[in-house]
């Protein structure tokens, strides 16, 4: 399982202060703040609507920031482009998969090793993230399209892999799979883990990130309401409440 | 028969024409996921610079031909940048800004050229094959020959190289193709100079087969684009089968219908577009526009 997919430990920490996000004139992200030390799990859980996804997707830069900062390591990204990112060792898994449809598994695995070269540079990564993921190197040839969820979700997952980040941003992994594949998705991030990633999780399934993290965020309206280590969540009667369904 | 391979012949180097034309609306939509309204524009600019190399300046054809796909690929930068900011937030206003650049370019040649046109002596004066019975001028077969090297060179740089995946990758989903770091900007920037490059191309080597004029664009545009919809949009060697059988199809319908060729031929077309709306090759790899 923990095929050289990351390098030695690395030493970075994601330090985000007040980010906000604005869509025309609505807040969806409410100066919020955290920070995660390397090879730390942090989750962010919360409803629908309540400024996950927008948080992530403004930390990569793929909506602008409207405000704070963004440090990972020595490096202050806060004015970053989105696809300088994965140069600084950040991967992503969009929400709902994203993978390129209408390219072969193969080709989209090669794309997440874009940033280093082709075929060349990456074959060592490819080799892993197939050790890693078996089912993918069987598909390697299909339309990326035409996999599973599940198996898609592998897929993302791989590509994110590719450039061997030291820090992996997740948006719902879990959803639409079925509760056996999220097992899945539960031992593959225990697995990245494992290896020495950092790890960002959104999800608005609390048992997996629970699962997956030591340490998580709510968020309610854009802002975060709530804060600290999964036992101590657990055990929270609002938590259980509204996001355990106990 | 003689009859019969002569209207082939013709549909055949038609067809090669429609392929170069189609081959750029296909490259730009499946590396953009856009439909460039402004392309048969810029083949006519791309024409016009052949010709004006060609029979004022007295350039070798050759050189007239590669010095309009580099002026035309620069434009093709030009309108990228320009239609940059909306990328990514109006994909509507985009395909509109495209049809408004092809009327800006058309009134510019207007402007430079007058509107009455030009004629293009034929650059290969040999004289023409038989074949059966069949005349085939060698300008013909230069141009089938230049269609096929065109379609050949693009799916090996689409389907091969790094930049061409990566190229694709970008129409298919543009977040995630920001996120494994590919430069969105610069990607659709290649993009449109390539297609830009290959409407020159097509506009150089029809010239001296068709009269240049500012509204050249207009028939042989549509012609390309239904050869790109009957391919499968965004299919290369779809493409260059469309232009294929829409040449066939002009080819023999004006043999039968004269007057209304046309007609006979975008019958046809519409009805074959109503059985398979994907067309032959057609592949659901671009969700946009």
């Amino acid at each position: 399982m923990s095929t050289a997919v990351a390098a030695p430990p690395h030493t970075r920490q994601l330090r985000v202060e007040d980010l906000s996000v604005r869509y025309g004139g609505v807040r969806a992200v409410e100066s919020v703040s955290f920070s995660i030390a390397p090879g730390e799990a942090l989750g962010i859980i919360g409803a629908n609507g309540a400024g996950k996804t927008s948080t992530l997707r403004a930390l990569m830069g793929l909506v602008p920031r409207a405000a704070g900062t963004v440090r990972y390591g020595e490096r202050n990204l806060t004015k970053a482009s989105a696809h300088t990112m994965v140069r600084h060792g950040i991967g992503y898994v969009p929400e709902g998969r994203h993978v390129f449809s209408g390219l072969s598994v193969e080709k989209n695995l090669l794309l997440g090793g874009y940033s280093r070269g082709w075929r060349k540079a990456n074959q060592e990564a490819l080799d892993g993230v197939y050790a890693r993921f078996p089912v993918l190197a069987e598909m390697a040839g299909r339309p990326a399209g035409a996999l599973s969820g599940g198996q898609q979700q592998m897929l993302a997952i791989g590509r994110a892999l590719m450039p061997k980040p030291s820090l992996v941003l997740l948006d719902e992994p879990s959803m639409g799979l079925s509760p056996k594949l999220v097992e899945e998705i539960l031992d593959i991030l225990t697995g990245l883990r494992a290896a020495g990633l950092s790890l960002l999780l959104v999800e608005q399934n609390a048992e997996l990130a629970f699962g997956a993290t030591g340490r998580c965020l709510v968020m309610e309206n854009g802002r975060v309401v709530m804060e600290g280590d999964v036992a101590r969540l657990r055990a929270d009667d609002r938590v259980q409440r509204s996001y355990l369904g106990l | 028969m003689q009859v019969f391979l002569q209207t082939i012949v013709g549909g055949l180097n038609l067809g090669a024409v429609y392929a170069l034309v189609a081959l750029g609306f296909a490259l730009v939509y499946r590396t953009m996921g856009l439909v460039n309204f402004a392309h048969a524009d810029v083949l006519m600019i791309g024409a016009y610079i052949a010709a004006t190399f060609t029979v004022s300046q007295h350039l070798p054809f050759a050189v007239a031909v590669l010095a309009s796909i580099v002026i035309t690929g620069v434009i093709g930068l030009f309108i990228e940048r320009f239609l940059r900011p909306l990328e990514g937030r109006d994909f509507d206003l985009m395909l509109i800004g495209t049809i408004g650049f092809g009327i800006v370019l058309e009134s510019v040649a207007t402007l430079i050229w007058g509107a009455t046109g030009e004629a293009v002596p034929s650059p290969v004066q040999t004289r023409p094959l038989v074949v059966f019975g069949a005349s085939v001028p060698t300008y013909d077969l230069v141009v089938m020959g230049v269609a096929v090297v065109a379609m050949l060179a693009l799916s090996l740089f689409l389907e091969r190289t790094r930049r061409g995946v990566a190229m694709q990758a970008v129409a298919m989903d543009y977040d995630a193709a920001k996120a494994v770091g590919i430069n969105v900007g610069r990607s659709n920037a290649i993009a449109f100079a390539i297609g830009a490059g290959l409407a020159a191309l097509a506009g150089a080597l029809v010239g001296p087969e068709l009269y240049v004029s500012p509204t050249m664009g207009g028939s042989i545009g549509i012609d390309g684009f239904a050869a790109a919809i009957l391919g499968g949009f965004g299919s290369i060697p779809g493409a260059v089968v469309g232009a294929l059988a829409v040449g066939l199809l002009n080819s023999f319908s004006a043999d039968y219908f004269q007057g209304y060729a046309d007609l006979a031929t975008f019958v046809l077309f519409a009805v074959i577009v109503m059985i398979k709306p994907t067309g032959l090759f057609g592949e659901k790899t671009v969700l946009r526009a």
